[in-house]
Protein backbone atom coordinates (compact mmCIF):
# COMPACT_ATOMS: atom_id res chain seq x y z
CA UNK A 1 0.00 0.00 0.00
CA UNK A 2 1.44 3.43 -0.92
CA UNK A 3 2.60 5.34 2.14
CA UNK A 4 0.29 8.31 1.50
CA UNK A 5 -2.79 6.03 1.33
CA UNK A 6 -1.70 4.26 4.51
CA UNK A 7 -1.30 7.63 6.20
CA UNK A 8 -4.83 8.67 5.19
CA UNK A 9 -6.26 5.41 6.56
CA UNK A 10 -4.35 5.76 9.83
CA UNK A 11 -5.20 9.43 10.45
CA UNK A 12 -8.85 9.07 9.37
CA UNK A 13 -9.24 5.80 11.28
CA UNK A 14 -7.80 7.12 14.55
CA UNK A 15 -9.68 10.44 14.37
CA UNK A 16 -12.95 8.80 13.35
CA UNK A 17 -12.87 6.15 16.07
CA UNK A 18 -11.92 8.70 18.76
CA UNK A 19 -14.73 11.05 17.66
CA UNK A 20 -17.25 8.22 17.58
CA UNK A 21 -16.28 7.05 21.09
CA UNK A 22 -16.61 10.60 22.39
CA UNK A 23 -20.03 11.06 20.77
CA UNK A 24 -21.15 7.76 22.31
CA UNK A 25 -20.41 9.22 25.75
CA UNK A 26 -17.42 7.00 26.37
CA UNK A 27 -15.14 9.86 27.44
CA UNK A 28 -16.83 10.26 30.80
CA UNK A 29 -14.34 9.79 33.59
CA UNK A 30 -15.00 7.49 36.52
CA UNK A 31 -15.56 8.80 40.03
CA UNK A 32 -15.44 7.02 43.36
CA UNK A 33 -19.03 6.43 44.49
CA UNK A 34 -17.87 6.39 48.12
CA UNK A 35 -14.92 5.58 50.39
CA UNK A 36 -15.42 1.86 49.82
CA UNK A 37 -14.89 2.31 46.08
CA UNK A 38 -11.61 4.13 46.77
CA UNK A 39 -10.64 1.41 49.25
CA UNK A 40 -11.29 -1.24 46.57
CA UNK A 41 -9.16 0.72 44.08
CA UNK A 42 -6.28 0.75 46.58
CA UNK A 43 -6.59 -2.94 47.39
CA UNK A 44 -6.65 -3.77 43.69
CA UNK A 45 -3.02 -2.63 43.45
CA UNK A 46 -1.85 -3.23 47.02
CA UNK A 47 -3.87 -6.21 48.25
CA UNK A 48 -1.80 -6.68 51.41
CA UNK A 49 -1.72 -3.05 52.59
CA UNK A 50 -5.02 -2.64 54.39
CA UNK A 51 -6.39 0.90 54.12
CA UNK A 52 -7.57 2.71 57.22
CA UNK A 53 -8.90 6.23 56.85
CA UNK A 54 -9.97 7.28 53.33
CA UNK A 55 -10.43 10.94 52.36
CA UNK A 56 -12.15 11.69 49.06
CA UNK A 57 -11.39 14.80 47.00
CA UNK A 58 -14.17 17.32 46.25
CA UNK A 59 -14.77 15.86 42.79
CA UNK A 60 -14.50 12.24 44.05
CA UNK A 61 -11.86 11.46 41.44
CA UNK A 62 -9.07 10.95 43.98
CA UNK A 63 -8.71 9.68 47.50
CA UNK A 64 -6.05 9.87 50.15
CA UNK A 65 -5.51 6.43 51.62
CA UNK A 66 -3.89 5.92 55.03
CA UNK A 67 -2.35 2.50 55.64
CA UNK A 68 -0.09 1.14 58.36
CA UNK A 69 2.82 1.49 55.89
CA UNK A 70 2.14 5.16 55.12
CA UNK A 71 -0.11 7.34 53.04
CA UNK A 72 -1.04 6.66 49.45
CA UNK A 73 -3.32 7.87 46.76
CA UNK A 74 -5.98 6.17 44.66
CA UNK A 75 -7.34 8.08 41.70
CA UNK A 76 -9.49 7.65 38.63
CA UNK A 77 -7.87 7.48 35.21
CA UNK A 78 -10.40 7.44 32.42
CA UNK A 79 -12.88 4.71 33.26
CA UNK A 80 -10.44 2.96 35.60
CA UNK A 81 -8.28 3.53 38.66
CA UNK A 82 -4.64 3.76 39.70
CA UNK A 83 -3.06 3.70 43.17
CA UNK A 84 0.41 4.50 44.52
CA UNK A 85 2.13 5.28 47.83
CA UNK A 86 2.98 8.95 48.23
CA UNK A 87 6.46 8.44 49.67
CA UNK A 88 8.90 10.55 47.65
CA UNK A 89 6.20 12.52 45.82
CA UNK A 90 6.19 16.33 45.71
CA UNK A 91 3.10 18.45 45.86
CA UNK A 92 2.23 21.97 44.81
CA UNK A 93 -0.81 24.02 45.75
CA UNK A 94 -2.82 25.31 42.81
CA UNK A 95 -5.93 27.50 42.59
CA UNK A 96 -8.15 24.45 42.18
CA UNK A 97 -6.44 22.14 44.63
CA UNK A 98 -3.16 20.24 44.57
CA UNK A 99 -0.77 18.99 41.94
CA UNK A 100 1.25 15.88 42.81
CA UNK A 101 4.50 14.94 41.10
CA UNK A 102 5.40 11.30 41.61
CA UNK A 103 8.85 11.30 39.98
CA UNK A 104 7.79 8.08 38.29
CA UNK A 105 7.82 8.01 34.47
CA UNK A 106 4.75 5.76 34.53
CA UNK A 107 2.67 8.42 36.27
CA UNK A 108 1.70 11.80 34.84
CA UNK A 109 1.47 14.69 37.32
CA UNK A 110 -1.84 14.41 39.14
CA UNK A 111 -4.16 17.37 39.68
CA UNK A 112 -6.66 17.00 42.52
CA UNK A 113 -9.68 19.24 42.95
CA UNK A 114 -9.92 20.43 46.56
CA UNK A 115 -11.59 23.24 48.45
CA UNK A 116 -9.23 25.67 50.23
CA UNK A 117 -9.65 24.13 53.71
CA UNK A 118 -9.27 20.60 52.32
CA UNK A 119 -6.15 21.66 50.43
CA UNK A 120 -4.35 22.60 53.64
CA UNK A 121 -5.43 19.36 55.33
CA UNK A 122 -4.27 17.24 52.37
CA UNK A 123 -0.97 19.10 52.14
CA UNK A 124 -0.36 18.32 55.75
CA UNK A 125 -1.13 14.62 55.33
CA UNK A 126 0.88 14.28 52.16
CA UNK A 127 3.85 16.13 53.64
CA UNK A 128 4.09 13.53 56.38
CA UNK A 129 3.49 10.56 54.08
CA UNK B 1 20.91 -17.41 -3.95
CA UNK B 2 18.02 -14.94 -4.52
CA UNK B 3 18.09 -11.56 -2.78
CA UNK B 4 15.11 -10.07 -4.60
CA UNK B 5 12.17 -12.07 -3.20
CA UNK B 6 9.25 -9.85 -2.19
CA UNK B 7 5.95 -10.43 -0.39
CA UNK B 8 3.12 -7.97 0.27
CA UNK B 9 3.27 -5.84 3.42
CA UNK B 10 0.29 -7.62 4.94
CA UNK B 11 0.12 -5.54 8.11
CA UNK B 12 -0.31 -2.30 6.17
CA UNK B 13 -2.87 -3.97 3.91
CA UNK B 14 -4.79 -5.09 7.00
CA UNK B 15 -5.21 -1.54 8.38
CA UNK B 16 -8.65 -1.01 6.75
CA UNK B 17 -9.74 -4.39 8.15
CA UNK B 18 -8.52 -3.37 11.62
CA UNK B 19 -10.63 -0.18 11.47
CA UNK B 20 -13.77 -1.98 10.28
CA UNK B 21 -13.36 -4.75 12.90
CA UNK B 22 -13.01 -2.17 15.70
CA UNK B 23 -16.20 -0.46 14.53
CA UNK B 24 -18.03 -3.81 14.43
CA UNK B 25 -16.85 -4.72 17.94
CA UNK B 26 -17.81 -1.29 19.26
CA UNK B 27 -21.26 -1.55 17.66
CA UNK B 28 -21.72 -5.00 19.22
CA UNK B 29 -20.78 -3.72 22.68
CA UNK B 30 -23.01 -0.64 22.43
CA UNK B 31 -26.01 -2.52 21.01
CA UNK B 32 -25.76 -5.63 23.18
CA UNK B 33 -24.51 -3.88 26.32
CA UNK B 34 -21.91 -6.60 26.90
CA UNK B 35 -18.76 -8.07 25.40
CA UNK B 36 -16.21 -5.52 26.56
CA UNK B 37 -15.58 -1.88 27.34
CA UNK B 38 -14.26 1.12 25.42
CA UNK B 39 -12.97 4.44 26.77
CA UNK B 40 -11.99 7.26 24.44
CA UNK B 41 -8.54 8.18 25.74
CA UNK B 42 -7.55 4.56 26.32
CA UNK B 43 -8.53 3.61 22.76
CA UNK B 44 -6.89 6.72 21.32
CA UNK B 45 -3.63 5.90 23.12
CA UNK B 46 -3.74 2.32 21.83
CA UNK B 47 -4.34 3.49 18.26
CA UNK B 48 -1.53 6.05 18.43
CA UNK B 49 0.79 3.35 19.78
CA UNK B 50 -0.18 1.20 16.80
CA UNK B 51 0.53 4.00 14.34
CA UNK B 52 3.85 4.66 16.08
CA UNK B 53 4.75 1.00 15.79
CA UNK B 54 4.26 1.14 12.02
CA UNK B 55 6.27 4.38 11.87
CA UNK B 56 9.13 2.90 13.94
CA UNK B 57 9.14 -0.07 11.56
CA UNK B 58 9.54 2.28 8.61
CA UNK B 59 12.30 4.27 10.33
CA UNK B 60 14.21 1.43 12.05
CA UNK B 61 13.25 -1.57 9.92
CA UNK B 62 16.52 -1.34 8.03
CA UNK B 63 18.41 -2.53 11.14
CA UNK B 64 16.67 -5.92 11.31
CA UNK B 65 16.61 -6.19 7.53
CA UNK B 66 20.35 -5.54 7.37
CA UNK B 67 21.04 -8.25 9.95
CA UNK B 68 18.76 -10.73 8.16
CA UNK B 69 20.29 -10.10 4.74
CA UNK B 70 23.79 -10.49 6.19
CA UNK B 71 22.76 -13.89 7.58
CA UNK B 72 21.09 -14.81 4.28
CA UNK B 73 24.32 -14.13 2.40
CA UNK B 74 26.37 -16.41 4.65
CA UNK B 75 23.99 -19.38 4.81
CA UNK B 76 24.55 -22.11 2.22
CA UNK B 77 20.89 -23.20 2.53
CA UNK B 78 17.95 -22.02 0.43
CA UNK B 79 14.60 -23.78 0.91
CA UNK B 80 13.00 -21.90 -1.98
CA UNK B 81 9.50 -20.45 -2.07
CA UNK B 82 7.18 -23.48 -2.40
CA UNK B 83 3.87 -23.18 -0.53
CA UNK B 84 4.85 -25.84 1.97
CA UNK B 85 8.02 -23.92 2.78
CA UNK B 86 5.89 -20.86 3.58
CA UNK B 87 3.62 -22.99 5.81
CA UNK B 88 6.62 -24.53 7.57
CA UNK B 89 8.14 -21.08 8.00
CA UNK B 90 4.86 -19.83 9.52
CA UNK B 91 4.80 -22.65 12.08
CA UNK B 92 8.46 -22.30 13.02
CA UNK B 93 8.16 -18.53 13.19
CA UNK B 94 5.26 -18.99 15.61
CA UNK B 95 7.60 -21.06 17.80
CA UNK B 96 10.07 -18.17 17.50
CA UNK B 97 7.27 -15.79 18.55
CA UNK B 98 6.48 -17.92 21.61
CA UNK B 99 10.05 -17.63 22.90
CA UNK B 100 10.48 -13.95 22.09
CA UNK B 101 7.19 -13.29 23.88
CA UNK B 102 8.27 -15.39 26.85
CA UNK B 103 11.57 -13.49 27.01
CA UNK B 104 9.47 -10.34 26.80
CA UNK B 105 7.84 -11.19 30.10
CA UNK B 106 10.84 -12.71 31.88
CA UNK B 107 13.71 -10.37 30.92
CA UNK B 108 13.25 -6.75 31.94
CA UNK B 109 15.25 -5.42 28.96
CA UNK B 110 12.70 -6.99 26.64
CA UNK B 111 9.77 -6.22 28.96
CA UNK B 112 10.71 -2.53 28.74
CA UNK B 113 9.57 -2.72 25.13
CA UNK B 114 6.66 -5.13 25.53
CA UNK B 115 5.12 -3.61 28.68
CA UNK B 116 3.20 -1.02 26.68
CA UNK B 117 1.10 -3.77 25.07
CA UNK B 118 -0.14 -4.72 28.56
CA UNK B 119 -0.60 -1.19 29.81
CA UNK B 120 -4.28 -0.81 29.01
CA UNK B 121 -6.85 -1.73 31.65
CA UNK B 122 -9.23 -2.46 28.81
CA UNK B 123 -9.27 -5.47 26.54
CA UNK B 124 -10.70 -4.76 23.14
CA UNK B 125 -9.51 -4.73 19.55
CA UNK B 126 -7.70 -1.42 20.01
CA UNK B 127 -5.58 -3.10 22.71
CA UNK B 128 -4.22 -5.40 19.99
CA UNK B 129 -2.79 -2.34 18.25
CA UNK B 130 -1.09 -0.99 21.41
CA UNK B 131 2.30 -2.11 20.13
CA UNK B 132 5.87 -1.20 20.98
CA UNK B 133 7.91 1.60 19.42
CA UNK B 134 11.19 0.25 20.75
CA UNK B 135 11.27 -3.40 19.66
CA UNK B 136 14.47 -2.87 17.65
CA UNK B 137 16.38 -2.03 20.83
CA UNK B 138 15.57 -5.36 22.46
CA UNK B 139 17.73 -7.10 19.83
CA UNK B 140 15.15 -9.92 19.76
CA UNK B 141 15.51 -9.93 15.98
CA UNK B 142 18.38 -12.32 16.62
CA UNK B 143 15.88 -15.06 17.57
CA UNK B 144 14.87 -15.10 13.89
CA UNK B 145 18.47 -15.92 12.89
CA UNK B 146 18.03 -19.73 12.99
CA UNK B 147 15.14 -19.53 10.50
CA UNK B 148 17.23 -17.58 8.02
CA UNK B 149 20.30 -19.77 8.52
CA UNK B 150 18.06 -22.80 7.87
CA UNK B 151 17.26 -21.38 4.43
CA UNK B 152 14.02 -19.41 4.86
CA UNK B 153 14.35 -16.15 2.92
CA UNK B 154 14.23 -13.01 5.15
CA UNK B 155 11.30 -11.63 3.13
CA UNK B 156 9.37 -14.83 3.81
CA UNK B 157 10.23 -14.70 7.51
CA UNK B 158 8.93 -11.12 7.76
CA UNK B 159 5.85 -12.03 5.68
CA UNK B 160 4.81 -14.86 8.01
CA UNK B 161 5.61 -12.65 11.02
CA UNK B 162 3.10 -10.14 9.63
CA UNK B 163 0.48 -12.88 9.22
CA UNK B 164 1.16 -13.92 12.82
CA UNK B 165 0.53 -10.36 14.02
CA UNK B 166 -2.70 -10.14 12.02
CA UNK B 167 -3.92 -13.43 13.49
CA UNK B 168 -3.39 -12.06 16.97
CA UNK B 169 -5.59 -9.03 16.29
CA UNK B 170 -8.95 -10.77 16.60
CA UNK B 171 -8.11 -12.54 19.89
CA UNK B 172 -8.04 -9.22 21.76
CA UNK B 173 -11.73 -9.17 22.51
CA UNK B 174 -14.22 -9.97 25.23
CA UNK B 175 -17.01 -10.17 22.68
CA UNK B 176 -16.13 -13.78 21.87
CA UNK B 177 -16.47 -16.30 24.69
CA UNK B 178 -15.08 -19.70 23.76
CA UNK B 179 -14.39 -21.22 20.37
CA UNK B 180 -15.15 -24.92 19.61
CA UNK B 181 -13.20 -27.30 21.83
CA UNK B 182 -10.89 -28.57 19.07
CA UNK B 183 -10.01 -24.99 18.15
CA UNK B 184 -9.30 -24.03 21.78
CA UNK B 185 -7.02 -27.08 22.02
CA UNK B 186 -4.75 -26.09 19.14
CA UNK B 187 -5.12 -22.39 18.44
CA UNK B 188 -4.65 -19.25 20.47
CA UNK B 189 -8.10 -17.80 21.14
CA UNK B 190 -9.70 -14.80 22.84
CA UNK B 191 -10.17 -16.90 25.98
CA UNK B 192 -6.51 -17.97 26.15
CA UNK B 193 -5.22 -14.50 25.40
CA UNK B 194 -7.53 -12.77 27.90
CA UNK B 195 -5.71 -14.82 30.52
CA UNK B 196 -2.36 -13.62 29.17
CA UNK B 197 -3.45 -9.99 29.70
CA UNK B 198 -4.54 -10.63 33.29
CA UNK B 199 -2.87 -8.96 36.28
CA UNK B 200 -4.37 -11.50 38.70
CA UNK B 201 -1.63 -13.49 40.46
CA UNK B 202 -2.99 -16.66 38.88
CA UNK B 203 -2.75 -15.30 35.36
CA UNK B 204 0.72 -13.70 35.46
CA UNK B 205 3.30 -14.98 32.95
CA UNK B 206 1.37 -17.58 30.99
CA UNK B 207 -0.15 -18.20 27.54
CA UNK B 208 2.67 -16.67 25.50
CA UNK B 209 1.46 -18.19 22.23
CA UNK B 210 0.96 -16.19 19.08
CA UNK B 211 -1.08 -18.47 16.83
CA UNK B 212 -0.74 -22.03 18.19
CA UNK B 213 -1.51 -22.48 21.90
CA UNK B 214 0.19 -25.89 21.66
CA UNK B 215 3.54 -24.19 22.46
CA UNK B 216 2.25 -23.23 25.93
CA UNK B 217 0.86 -26.70 26.48
CA UNK B 218 4.21 -28.17 25.36
CA UNK B 219 6.42 -25.90 27.50
CA UNK B 220 4.19 -25.89 30.60
CA UNK B 221 3.01 -22.27 30.52
CA UNK B 222 -0.65 -22.84 29.65
CA UNK B 223 -3.34 -21.58 32.05
CA UNK B 224 -7.01 -21.87 31.05
CA UNK B 225 -9.46 -19.05 31.73
CA UNK B 226 -11.29 -19.75 34.99
CA UNK B 227 -15.03 -19.15 35.17
CA UNK B 228 -14.66 -18.36 38.89
CA UNK B 229 -11.90 -15.79 38.48
CA UNK B 230 -12.60 -12.92 36.08
CA UNK B 231 -9.55 -11.51 34.36
CA UNK B 232 -8.44 -8.11 35.70
CA UNK B 233 -6.64 -6.46 32.77
CA UNK B 234 -3.54 -4.28 32.93
CA UNK B 235 -0.28 -4.17 34.84
CA UNK B 236 0.45 -5.20 38.42
CA UNK B 237 0.87 -1.46 39.05
CA UNK B 238 -1.13 0.33 36.38
CA UNK B 239 0.06 3.34 34.43
CA UNK B 240 -1.21 6.72 35.56
CA UNK B 241 -1.16 8.26 32.12
CA UNK B 242 -2.57 8.14 28.61
CA UNK B 243 0.45 9.99 27.21
CA UNK B 244 1.85 7.77 24.41
CA UNK B 245 5.42 8.97 25.11
CA UNK B 246 5.18 7.85 28.74
CA UNK B 247 3.53 4.60 27.64
CA UNK B 248 6.34 3.91 25.15
CA UNK B 249 9.33 4.87 27.28
CA UNK B 250 8.42 4.70 30.99
CA UNK B 251 9.96 1.29 31.63
CA UNK B 252 13.15 2.12 29.74
CA UNK B 253 13.55 5.25 31.89
CA UNK B 254 12.86 3.24 35.05
CA UNK B 255 15.34 0.58 33.98
CA UNK B 256 18.17 3.03 33.31
CA UNK B 257 17.42 4.91 36.55
CA UNK B 258 17.69 1.62 38.43
CA UNK B 259 20.96 0.71 36.73
CA UNK B 260 22.40 4.15 37.52
CA UNK B 261 21.64 4.03 41.25
CA UNK B 262 24.58 4.75 43.55
CA UNK B 263 26.23 1.96 45.50
CA UNK B 264 25.26 -1.03 43.35
CA UNK B 265 27.64 -3.79 42.30
CA UNK B 266 28.07 -4.46 38.58
CA UNK B 267 26.16 -7.70 39.03
CA UNK B 268 23.21 -5.83 40.52
CA UNK B 269 23.27 -3.30 37.67
CA UNK B 270 23.22 -6.15 35.17
CA UNK B 271 20.36 -7.88 36.98
CA UNK B 272 18.25 -4.73 36.78
CA UNK B 273 18.44 -5.21 33.00
CA UNK B 274 18.19 -8.97 32.59
CA UNK B 275 16.36 -10.30 35.68
CA UNK B 276 12.57 -10.70 35.55
CA UNK B 277 10.52 -7.49 35.89
CA UNK B 278 10.02 -6.65 39.55
CA UNK B 279 13.48 -7.79 40.62
CA UNK B 280 15.26 -5.32 42.90
CA UNK B 281 18.59 -5.44 44.73
CA UNK B 282 16.94 -4.67 48.08
CA UNK B 283 13.84 -6.82 47.71
CA UNK B 284 11.58 -3.78 47.76
CA UNK B 285 9.62 -4.94 44.70
CA UNK B 286 8.05 -8.21 43.66
CA UNK B 287 8.56 -10.42 40.63
CA UNK B 288 5.61 -12.41 39.31
CA UNK B 289 6.95 -15.51 41.09
CA UNK B 290 6.99 -13.61 44.39
CA UNK B 291 3.49 -12.24 43.75
CA UNK B 292 2.23 -15.79 43.20
CA UNK B 293 4.02 -17.00 46.35
CA UNK B 294 2.51 -14.15 48.40
CA UNK B 295 -0.92 -15.03 47.05
CA UNK B 296 -0.49 -18.68 48.02
CA UNK B 297 0.57 -17.72 51.55
CA UNK B 298 -2.83 -16.09 52.00
CA UNK B 299 -4.78 -18.50 49.82
CA UNK B 300 -3.23 -21.94 50.32
CA UNK B 301 -6.37 -23.49 48.86
CA UNK B 302 -5.22 -22.27 45.42
CA UNK B 303 -1.94 -24.23 45.59
CA UNK B 304 -1.62 -26.68 42.70
CA UNK B 305 -4.48 -25.06 40.80
CA UNK B 306 -4.17 -23.48 37.34
CA UNK B 307 -1.50 -20.79 37.31
CA UNK B 308 0.02 -21.80 40.68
Amino acid sequence: MPLEILLIFVVAGISGIALLLHLLGLSRGAVFADEDAARAAWLREFPYETPGRITLSSDRRAALVCTDRGTGMAWCLGADTVARPLAGADLRATEAGLRILFHDPALAPLTIALSAPDRAAWQNKVRFA
Amino acid sequence: MSDQLTYPDVVSLAVPFFIVAILVELAWIVIKGRGGRYETRDALTSLIMGAGNVASGIVLGFVAWGVFMALWRITPLDLGTAWWVVVLCFVLDDLRYYWVHRFGHRIRWVWASHVNHHSSQHYNLTTALRQTWTGTFTFMMIVRAPLILLGFHPAMVLFVGGLNLIYQFWIHTEAIGRMPRWFEAVMNTPSHHRVHHGRNARYLDCNYAGVFIVWDRLFGTFVPEQAREKVDYGLVHNLGTFNPLRVAFHEWIGLFRDIAQHGLSWRERLLYAVAPPGWSHDGSRQTSDQIKAAHLERHPEDRGGPGF
